[in-house]
């Protein structure tokens, strides 16, 4: 099999891309796109830890379930919300959403 | 051999569409990246025997969330309004930095660490039985509490994007 450390090294750097991509966008459905990268690496790196270090293997995998089930709704209502500030501010850009700001 | 070389294939395609979803200029082309990146990250999952999880992610990510998505972007109309848009805001340079310095640590562990494996040689596929008997038996709450979560969340979905009288 591929060394475990490739795994670990791919899943740090789609991570870190959506890091960035969290950070730097400006678009919302952008930034949440960074979001569903770095959810991604994350059940990338439960799975690999648990196929490497874990006996019979399974328990990466039902993680891996939890964290697409929680990404879905997070998906869903975060789009309601995005849907929802366009139709009050005729904008989607995160800096732009400025009503809570005092 | 031929395994490995496979690996790095999609390794590089992995990281390239990624690369392609943070800092692609049009929303939509980021979007199609997305999909690409979803896909490649399934294809992982073949390769830790876990076919099962791939399945999931094919039709959950690359089905279901970027339809979502996209139609989030058709919905808001980004990029037809006649002013070009940045892509991204003042404090990209600084984003950056943390981002580079957050892949050298990850990196930087994943290689100096000793992890101590403990797989066998010819590793069996993760059964499907396997799975949702550990699911269903010691995960039980988890997926009841799961299963509301969604409930709720597509309930507060819809009521956030209803369009209200008076509007």
């Amino acid at each position: 099999m591929v060394p475990m450390e490739n795994y670990l090294a791919l899943s740090g750097i789609i991570f870190s891309l959506g890091v960035y991509g969290v950070l730097a966008r400006r678009n919302a459905v952008l930034v949440l796109m960074g979001i569903e990268l770095m959810l991604n690496a994350v059940s990338l790196n439960f799975v690999t830890f648990a196929a490497y270090l874990d006996p019979d293997r399974v328990l990466g995998a039902i993680f891996a379930v939890f964290v697409i089930t929680v990404a879905a709704a997070e998906v869903g209502l975060a789009l309601a919300i995005v849907i929802r500030l366009y139709r009050v501010r005729q904008t989607a850009n995160v800096d732009e959403a400025n009503i809570l700001k005092w | 051999m031929a395994t490995e070389v496979l690996w790095w294939i999609f390794a590089v395609a992995i990281v390239g569409t990624s690369a392609g979803v943070v800092f692609s200029g049009s929303v939509i082309h980021a979007a199609i990246f997305l999909i690409l990146s979803l896909a490649g990250v399934g294809t992982m999952y073949v390769f830790l025997t876990v076919e099962f999880l791939a399945l999931v992610q094919f039709l959950i990510y690359g089905g279901a969330v970027t339809v979502l998505i996209l139609l989030a972007l058709m919905l808001t109309r980004m990029g037809v309004s006649g002013r070009p848009e940045r892509a991204t805001g003042g404090q990209a340079p600084f984003a950056a930095v943390v981002g580079l310095g957050l892949a050298a640590v990850l990196v930087g562990v994943a290689f100096v660490t000793d992890w101590r494996e403990s797989v066998p040689d010819n590793p069996i596929n993760v059964p499907i039985q396997l799975i949702s008997e550990r699911l269903f038996n010691d995960f039980g709450a988890p997926f009841l509490l799961a299963a509301a979560l969604l409930l709720v969340a597509m309930v507060g979905a819809i009521i956030l994007a209803r369009q209200e009288e008076g509007e």
